[in-house]
C-alpha cells in the first residue's frame, strides 16, 4: 500500500501543519513509513506552499520523496492547478478550496469543491481553520487515516489553547457531503 | 527509543542532544536556521546553552572555546556561513579540538539561490581551509540518518580530538521522517579521554598510542595551551621541520588511523548489477528510485551509496566499480565524487551525472542520463 499525497496553498494558510498533522498520525498512531517535503516561498505569506507527503506500509516503496503520482490533492487555492494535472492520477481524489474560484481542469478525478474558507469564517469565526476543516472533508471521503489518530496528532502539535476550535473545524469538515 | 514525526534539521539537533552536545553556537541562515530554533528552546531545558552571534566567525569560535571548556559544541549554517567559518575551522585542527560543524548545502556560488537544494560544498568541506589535515565527512539521506550519524559525528570528534563535518542539504533539512530518537543508554556515546597523569606531569599535546592527545579542561589544575602555530608537545610554538612534520602526520594520521571506523558506504542490488549508479545525500533517494526504474525494464542496475564522504576508503569505492561494466557517478553539483570515483577505476567506464537542479532531481532525469550510455 503507497499513498501519494499532494497539499498546496497560500503561505499562511497552514499548509505545512496539514502535512504534519497527517505524517504524525500516519508515523507514530498509525506505525506506517511516512515521507514528507515542504516547499514554500521566500515571502512570510503569500507565496506557493507545498507538501508532497508518501505513505506507506512498506519502507522498500519509499525512496525517491517527492509526488509523482498523487492519489490525493488538496488545493487551499488554486494555484498552478493546470501543472499538478501532470502528477495527479487519473482517478485521484482531488479537494478544491472554491473560495478561490471553482474552474479546474480535471476532468477523470474525483472532484469535491468546496468553500473550506468561507465554512471555516462562518461556522469557527476564522478562515484560519480552513485546513482543519479541508482535513476533515478528506479523512472523510478517503478513510486514508483513522479519525482518531488525526484528533490525536491535532492534540500533540498544536497549542493547548488552540485544540477545541482545530478539532471542531476538523470535525465540521468530516460532516460535509 | 521514541518515534518522532520530526525534519531533518530537527533530527540534527535531536542527534547532537543525545550525543551531549550541550553549547549550540550560531547565526541563522537558510536552510539551516531550524536547528538553532529548535535548540534555542529545548538546550535551556536541559542545562545547555543555545547562543546566537554576530555572525559566522564569532559562532565558530564560541564553539571552540567551549569545547576547550569540557562542553561538547555545535554549529550550523549553509555555504555562505560556512565560507566565513573555514578560517577557524582550520584552528579547530591544529589545536585539535572536538567540535561538529553542520554544513546545510543550498545552491552558490555566494548567496546563491537561498531555499533551494544543492551537493555542491564536498569540496569546500574537506579542503576549504589551509594546509594539512583531513577533517571527517559525513552525509546523511534520510532524516533518521541524519539524527543518527550526528551521534556518529560527535562521537567521532571526540574520540579523535577533530572537528568533524555534517554535510546535509536543504531537501534533507525539510524532509519530515519517522525517526527513533534513543534513550540514555541505548547508543554508544563517546567523550574525550581525560588526562591520566598529574598535573604538574601534564602535557597538552602529547599523544598515547592511538596518536590522540588526552584533553584537559579549563578550570582543573591542568596547564592548557591552545596554540594556532605549529607547536610541540607542551604546546610551545617551533618552527623546525622535525616538530612541523611530526605534528601534520600525526593530525592526518590519528584520522586515517581510524579510517575503518569512520568509512561507511550502503549498498543496493549490489549481488548482480552491471551498471553501478554512485551517489550520496538526497540525491541518492532519486538515485535509487532510478535503479529501481531501470531494473523493472531488465536493466541490471546497483547503487552505492556513501555515507562519508572524507576521508575514502580506495580500496572498497574498486571493488564495487570494478564489478559494473558503467560507473554512474549521480550528484547534483557539477562533479565533486566523481573525481574520486574516475581516480579508482580504470578506463573509460566511469559517466559523470552531474544535475545541477535547484530540487532534488527526478529519477527519470537520472534513467534518461544512464539510457543513453547503454
Amino acid at each position: 500500500m503507497k499513498v501519494e499525497i499532494l497539499i498546496i496553498g497560500r503561505g499562511g494558510q497552514g499548509i505545512l501543519l496539514l502535512g504534519r498533522v497527517i505524517g504524525v498520525a500516519a508515523s507514530k498512531h498509525a506505525g506506517l513509513y511516512v515521507t514528507s517535503v515542504e516547499a514554500y516561498a521566500s515571502e512570510t505569506r503569500g507565496g506557493e506552499s507545498r507538501v508532497d507527503l508518501i505513505i506507506s506500509d512498506n519502507p522498500e516503496e519509499i525512496d525517491y520523496v517527492r509526488v509523482l503520482s498523487a492519489d490525493i490533492a488538496l488545493f487551499m487555492y488554486p494555484y498552478n492547478l493546470i501543472k499538478y494535472s501532470e502528477i495527479l492520477k487519473k482517478d485521484a481524489y482531488v479537494f478544491i478550496n472554491s473560495t478561490f474560484g471553482e474552474e479546474h481542469p480535471y476532468r477523470t478525478q474525483k472532484v469535491f469543491l468546496k468553500p473550506y474558507s468561507e465554512i471555516a469564517e462562518k461556522n469557527l469565526g476564522s478562515s484560519r481553520v480552513a485546513n482543519m476543516v479541508a482535513l476533515g472533508h478528506l479523512i472523510a471521503k478517503t478513510g486514508i487515516q483513522e479519525i482518531e489518530h488525526i484528533e490525536k496528532a491535532i492534540r500533540e502539535i498544536i497549542s493547548e489553547n488552540l485544540h477545541e476550535i482545530n478539532i471542531k473545524a476538523l470535525k465540521t469538515g468530516l460532516a460535509l457531503d | 527509543m521514541m518515534k518522532s514525526f520530526i525534519s531533518g534539521n530537527i533530527a540534527i539537533a535531536e542527534g547532537a542532544i543525545t550525543a551531549g552536545m550541550r553549547f549550540y553556537a550560531g547565526y541563522p541562515i537558510t536552510p539551516a536556521s531550524e536547528i538553532m530554533e529548535y535548540l534555542a528552546e529545548k538546550l535551556p531545558r536541559i542545562g545547555g546553552i543555545t547562543m546566537q552571534f554576530e555572525d559566522e566567525i564569532a559562532s565558530i569560535n564560541a564553539v571552540i572555546g567551549a569545547s576547550w571548556a569540557g562542553v561538547k559544541s555545535m554549529t550550523a549554517t549553509s555555504g555562505p556561513g560556512l565560507s566565513l567559518m573555514l578560517e577557524a575551522l582550520g584552528l579547530a585542527v591544529i589545536t585539535e579540538t572536538p567540535a561538529v560543524i553542520v554544513d546545510v548545502m543550498r545552491a552558490g556560488p555566494s548567496t546563491g539561490v537561498p531555499t533551494k537544494t544543492s551537493q555542491s560544498d564536498v569540496m569546500q568541506v574537506r579542503h576549504g581551509t589551509h594546509g594539512d589535515y583531513v577533517i571527517p565527512v559525513f552525509a546523511p539521506w534520510s532524516a533518521q540518518e541524519a539524527y543518527d550519524l550526528t551521534i556518529k559525528a560527535f562521537n567521532v570528534a571526540e574520540s579523535l580530538r577533530t572537528p568533524v563535518i555534517l554535510l546535509s542539504d536543504a531537501v534533507i533539512a525539510h524532509l519530515w521522517e519517522s525517526v527513533l530518537i534513543a534513550d540514555p543508554g541505548e547508543v554508544e556515546i563517546v567523550s574525550r579521554r581525560k588526562p591520566s597523569v598529574p598535573p604538574d606531569a601534564y602535557l597538552p599535546y602529547k599523544p598515547d598510542d592511538d596518536l590522540v592527545p588526552p584533553m584537559a579542561t579549563f578550570g582543573e589544575g591542568y596547564s592548557v595551551l591552545v596554540e594556532s602555530l605549529i607547536h610541540d608537545e607542551r604546546g610551545f610554538y617551533k618552527q623546525d621541520k622535525a616538530t612541523y612534520r611530526s605534528l601534520v602526520s600525526r593530525i592526518i594520521n590519528k584520522v586515517l588511523s581510524k579510517i575503518d571506523s569512520i568509512f561507511e558506504v550502503e549498498t543496493y542490488y549490489s549481488d548482480d548489477y552491471r551498471y553501478l549508479l554512485v551517489s550520496f545525500g538526497s540525491t541518492a533517494r532519486s538515485a535509487l528510485a532510478a535503479v529501481r526504474i531501470l531494473r523493472k525494464s531488465g536493466i541490471k542496475a546497483g547503487l552505492l551509496r556513501l555515507k562519508t564522504l572524507w576521508p575514502l576508503k580506495h580500496e572498497i569505492l574498486k571493488k564495487y566499480c570494478e564489478e559494473a561494466e558503467k560507473v554512474f557517478v549521480v550528484e547534483n553539483n557539477a562533479g565533486k565524487i566523481l573525481y574520486d570515483i574516475e581516480r579508482v577505476t580504470e578506463g573509460d567506464k566511469v559517466v559523470p551525472l552531474p544535475l545541477l537542479d535547484l530540487e532534488i532531481p527526478e529519477p527519470k532525469d537520472i534513467v534518461d542520463g544512464v539510457r543513453k550510455w547503454l
